[in-house]
């Protein structure tokens, strides 16, 4: 597989969130308002550019039986340093993250990254991996967040839309509402793939 | 007393681990397709949250804030969780094989439940002692088993239902949990 | 057995190496985060009390049961080494949970200079909004010895404060934090 396959993976055809139906909880917790999107976005791509760049150097020192604890010690220890990071540089974002932040360890795609692809594959693929698949995961994450944020707070990015500031749908920024957007994007999703599907 | 209660009404019902807090979504889409297997997982995750609060309780106040390492929290926690997962499902298998039968397929999975995580570490955070910790573990289990019960009965049911083939699957899912964090959310304000 | 010591000390290690590393990350992070959160609270009481030279917390002189009540801290401000004006950090119990604000007030004038939410858990776009300036700004040089009551139209009396619209709990509240703020100031302080 070349290196620009192996980025743009990630990006739509396995995207994490929309076709592999990994990391919900934060996608679903986390995405009142784009800007918590991106953070939360950037966050998980260090860490998963991180880990897939230390597993797979280590790949042929790692012993085969304990390798999964062994994962998931270097994806903690990542977890833990981004999540210091931003504490000291970015304490607004942490605040709103809050428990999603040490949740990275528990985000399957991490721990499935390490084990399917990085564990496997030299440096630059796992590279090329990681960045695909934080891309994605980012960009999942902000279109579930702007829609969120447009229909329930009447802004993008904090910025007021003429039009929806005065009346916003609030439900779609409380818990209901990351249920109800999610669930719309991917039956919308599954529409077109049917079309597409339909057309050839 | 009064306190305890609250924990529990605001676990289970207002602050439903699942509906209103998210952890534990994995589970909760992939494991409620059937009622009797929903119990199951139910009964795994609440065997282990309730011994992961205990144990993570012990090993914050009596390693971590000693040692003056609290920043090894997730690290050490995880890791916790995840021999803890090992450990219960070696027992289980040696001490009674019923039990091993009903619940084994779901326990290596709870290691990556966040909700397990999620709750050790909300536990700290809020500052609970050890019965508060203990407590608040428990009823956030039977918090998730409630939702995850509740869930495999629609779900049961939806199977009949003649639903737009593009929102089959995942998408009537997600709506039918947005509609039941709807009706979870009537219970704000009960305490 | 011996498969199994090797492996275990090979875990051993790769926990050994990531727990150096995290402490090398925190001594480097954890100053930056304790001067940020100094700052924060300083900014915060500079806000709500803005004449002060010093602040110095004397929560364990005026609150002797500890923190007892929903009155967290009691912040003394000094002008001149004589004390000015009072902040106190009060939690009241909102619609979604604890509400944590600052409440201040000047001894001179026996007024609220200020009120700042600092956090809460209440419903965004409703009871969220006690969070913003329009709100608080309800509170701002109203007398500290008469008790405040929430009213639901424009208030008439001096003494009254107008709640957010759809959010009275999260109203009742706040005002219930700055009334028990009120109290402890008027009995200790004036």
């Amino acid at each position: 597989m070349n290196l620009a396959k192996t980025f743009s993976k990630g990006i739509i055809n396995e995207n994490p969130l929309f076709r592999l139906m990994l990391g919900m909880c934060p996608a679903l917790a986390i995405t009142t308002s784009v800007e918590n999107g991106i953070g939360m976005g950037m966050a998980f791509t260090a860490v998963l550019l991180a880990s897939n760049v230390v597993v797979s150097l280590l790949r042929r020192i790692i012993p085969e039986s304990i390798r999964i604890p062994c994962f998931i010690v270097v994806i903690a220890s990542f977890v833990t340093i981004t999540e210091m990071v931003m504490h000291a540089y970015a304490p607004a974002l942490f605040e709103s993250l809050g428990i999603f932040i040490p949740l990275i360890v528990v985000n399957c795609i991490i721990l499935g990254r390490a084990e399917a692809f990085a564990s496997k594959n030299g440096l630059v693929p796992s590279v090329m991996d990681a960045l695909g698949m934080g891309l994605g995961y980012t960009l999942a994450l902000v279109t579930v967040s702007a829609v969120r944020e447009v229909l329930g707070a009447g802004t993008f990015l904090g910025i007021p839309i003429i039009g929806l500031i005065d009346n916003p749908a609030l439900v779609m920024i409380l818990p209901p509402g990351g249920f109800i957007a999610l669930g719309c994007i991917l039956a919308l999703l599954n529409k077109m793939q049917q079309k597409k599907a339909q057309s050839n | 007393m009064r306190d305890i209660s609250i924990i529990v009404i605001s676990a289970v019902l207002i602050n439903n681990i699942v509906l209103s807090q998210f952890l534990g979504i994995c589970p909760f889409l992939g494991v409620s397709k059937k009622v009797s297997s929903a119990v199951g997982m139910g009964l795994a995750v609440t065997f282990v949250l309730t011994f992961a609060g205990m144990i993570t309780w012990f090993v914050q106040q009596f390693v971590l804030i000693p040692l003056e390492i609290e920043y090894l929290q997730t690290i050490a926690f995880i890791l916790v969780i995840a021999s803890l997962v090992q450990f219960v499902e070696m027992v289980v298998k040696k001490t009674s094989p019923d039990l091993y039968k009903a619940l084994g397929v779901y326990l290596p999975l709870i290691t990556t439940n966040c909700a397990v995580l999620g709750v050790s570490i909300l536990n700290i955070q809020k500052t609970y002692g050890f019965l508060d910790s203990v407590v608040n573990s428990f009823a956030n289990a039977i918090g998730f088993t409630l939702a995850l019960v509740l869930m495999a009965g629609i779900r049961e049911r939806l199977e009949d239902a003649d639903i737009p083939a593009s929102l089959k699957g995942l998408p009537i899912s997600l709506i039918t949990a947005a509609l039941m964090s709807i009706a979870f959310m009537g219970f704000t304000g009960l305490i | 057995m011996r498969d199994v010591l090797k492996l275990g000390a090979f875990l051993l290690i790769v926990a050994g190496i990531a727990g150096l590393g995290l402490g090398y990350v925190n001594s480097l992070t954890a100053p930056v985060i304790l001067a940020q959160e100094e700052e924060n609270k300083i900014s915060g009481f500079q806000e709500v009390y803005s004449q002060a030279e010093e602040i110095k917390d004397e929560s364990a002189k005026y609150l002797p049961d500890g923190a007892d009540g929903i009155v967290r801290e009691v912040n003394v401000a000094y002008q001149k080494g004589t004390p000015a004006g009072v902040i106190y950090m009060v939690e009241p119990k909102g619609y979604g949970g604890e509400i944590q604000m600052l409440v201040a007030f000047d001894i001179a004038t026996k007024e609220i200079t200020a009120i700042k939410v600092l956090s809460n858990k209440e419903t965004p776009g409703l009871g969220a909004k006690c969070g913003e300036e329009f709100f608080s700004e309800r509170f701002q040089n109203k007398s500290a010895e008469g008790v405040l009551e929430l009213v639901k139209q424009e208030p008439v009396g001096d003494n009254q404060v107008m709640a957010i619209t759809a959010a009275t709990i999260t109203s009742k509240a706040v005002v219930e934090g700055v009334n028990t703020a009120r109290e402890h100031f008027v009995s200790n302080f004036l």
